[in-house]
């Protein structure tokens, strides 16, 4: 069973009218479990309205979403999964304990065990001793280690991330990422991540999907064979550079395709 | 901490500066002005300078300490306190009615965007109604409230149109601060399955808290007009609206009265604010500095 499933699904925005703007046309996508795939692709190539759809927060035109073999719908009231934003939207007038156990609060938790939890969470993304700061005490790379611990609260099988890096400076960032593959081996979750960047889609992921706008579509999808354990010397060795060419490779193809040189589809 | 505490001696001090500050121009203007006035084209547009006209501050502060009436063994002091304490009450009784309404109102409009459309432009205009026409119509609408045991009575009136100046702003502000929730804090709720009435406790009025709490000291200090004018316009007794107007009558005989009457009603809207801003401070105290509006 796919954690995620997505068959020949459209979304189109202000349907019928003179202003109907195709944000996504076909698309097609299997995600195993324990996967971590990266969409990538220029601004309204809709990468981040596939993952919306993933996370029910938007219903497709057409075709059909799938989480955990459930309607998107279903997952969604079942909270089979976690979501984390660029700005890590955590609640200002909560301390950092109380943000992670804001999901588990919302299921009906009882007390001791959502503080149970939420110790277990800062020990994962080893803040343990920030529990009772508030947000705004800390700094951006905390703050979004913060969001994830409380994306990943209630153990979903699934993460979702918009862009949580995107934020943060060069070097936050690769530690970040870093944190993250971490995170997600020692819990085992499946992560469908949006992101600009070539080199943190390649780091991070099992296969990169490439997307193109107008209307919104997946021109490519790169595997990288970069193996389980990536350390900061992964960034030093060819396969990574082979995968960064790749992916590069196909958005500049699309790239191409817009400017008139390529193949114009229009 | 500390930092909290320097400004609010600060603040405390440039406020009794202001407050010399007025005190020394009333005097100097009283001491060097033209006696009878300054007159431009036939009409004074400088008060004159006597003492029945502008009495000196110090007769004003005396005058609290001498009795009420001839012969009495109340002081002026203790008549003003018993009154601005009486409409202190009717105050927090409006503010508490108009902070009620005016926060379910936005909880309403926020929810149903057909009610703000419908009911947001009445509210405007129902703050154009002068308060004077409409206290004598509130008066005899409460005289005519009979529910079971329950009868109206008369401080109700004021307490209600107290309320009624108050609730406008509180409205208002709260409205904005429901409606200031980041998108992705509202796809982040969506994505926990929450309900609107859980999305509207864990994230919209926390949100709206750094918005509501300008908007309270708006709604006290407009509940206390509302209570005093509504006391001077329907002569409701014990109030320190009263006790301007009676005072005022004995202007020509009495000058100085008249102030301590006002001196209590300031008092008043100050304690009023006073107060709201003691409660602002206690639930912003975990919020970042930039969050205070």
């Amino acid at each position: 069973m796919s954690a995620v499933s997505i068959r020949n699904v459209s979304k189109a925005f202000n349907e019928g009218k003179s202003n109907q703007v195709d944000a996504l046309r076909e698309v097609s996508l299997d995600v195993e479990p324990g996967e971590f795939i990266s969409l990538i692709g220029p601004s309204g190539c809709g990468k981040s309205t596939l993952l919306r759809l993933i996370a029910n927060l938007l219903e497709p035109t057409a075709g059909e979403v799938a989480v955990n073999g459930k309607s998107a719908t279903q997952a969604r009231l079942d909270q089979d999964y976690g979501m984390a934003f660029q700005q890590a939207g955590l609640f200002d007038w909560r301390t950092v304990r109380k943000n992670i156990e804001l999901p588990l609060e919302l299921k009906g938790w009882d007390k001791s065990a959502r503080r149970a939890r939420a110790e277990e969470m800062l020990q994962l993304v080893q803040l343990p001793e920030f529990a009772d700061h508030y947000p705004w005490q800390l700094s951006g790379g905390m703050q979004q280690r913060i969001a994830i611990a409380r994306a990943l609260a209630a153990h979903p099988p699934l993460l979702l991330m918009d862009e949580p890096f995107g934020a943060l400076d060069e070097m936050t960032r690769e530690y970040m990422q870093g944190e993250l593959l971490r995170i997600c081996a020692a819990t085992g979750t499946t992560v469908v991540f949006v992101t600009h960047s070539i080199p943190e889609a390649v780091y991070l992921s099992n296969r990169v999907v490439v997307m193109s706008p107008r209307p919104g579509r997946i021109t490519k999808i790169v595997e990288v064979s970069l193996g389980v354990e990536r350390t900061e010397e992964t960034r030093n060795q060819t396969p990574f550079f082979e995968a960064i060419t790749a992916v590069r490779g196909g958005l500049r193809g699309m790239h191409a395709a817009h400017v008139g040189l390529g193949n114009d589809d229009r | 901490m500390t930092s909290l505490l320097r400004r609010a001696a600060y603040r405390t001090l440039m406020f009794v500066a202001a407050l010399a500050l007025v005190v020394v121009i009333w005097e100097v203007y009283k001491a060097f002005g033209p006696v009878d006035g300054g007159k431009l084209f036939g009409a004074r547009v400088l008060p004159r300078t006597s003492d029945y006209a502008m009495p000196h501050v110090a007769d004003m502060f005396s005058r609290f300490n001498r009795p009420e009436v001839r012969g009495s063994d109340r002081t002026v002091f203790s008549a003003v306190l018993a009154g601005a304490w009486f409409s202190f009450r009717l105050s927090v009784v409006g503010f508490v009615i108009g902070g009620t309404l005016g926060i379910a109102l936005a909880v309403l409009m926020a929810r149903f965007r057909w009610v703000q459309r419908g009911v947001l432009p009445y509210l405007v205009v129902s703050q154009t109604v002068p308060l004077i026409a409409l206290a004598p119509l509130v008066v005899s609408w409460g005289g005519k409230v009979e529910i079971g045991p329950f009868v109206w009575p008369r401080w109700l009136s004021a307490a209600v149109l107290g309320a009624f100046l108050a609730f406008f702003p509180i409205a208002v502000g709260t409205l904005r601060g429901l409606a200031a929730a980041s998108a992705s804090s509202v796809e982040l709720m969506q994505s926990y399955a929450a309900s609107w009435t859980k999305t509207l406790f864990k994230l919209r009025f926390p949100t709206a808290v750094p918005y509501m709490t300008p908007a309270f000291r708006l709604g006290a200090s407009a509940s206390v007009i509302g209570v005093v004018v509504a006391e001077i316009s329907t002569g409701l007794k014990g109030g320190i609206g009263r006790l301007i107007i009676e005072y005022a009558r004995e202007a020509t005989g009495d000058p100085a009265k008249v102030y301590t009457a006002i001196f209590g009603a300031a008092a008043l809207g100050l304690t009023m604010a006073g107060v709201v801003i003691a409660a602002d401070v206690f639930v912003m105290r975990n919020r970042p500095k930039e969050n205070i509006l």
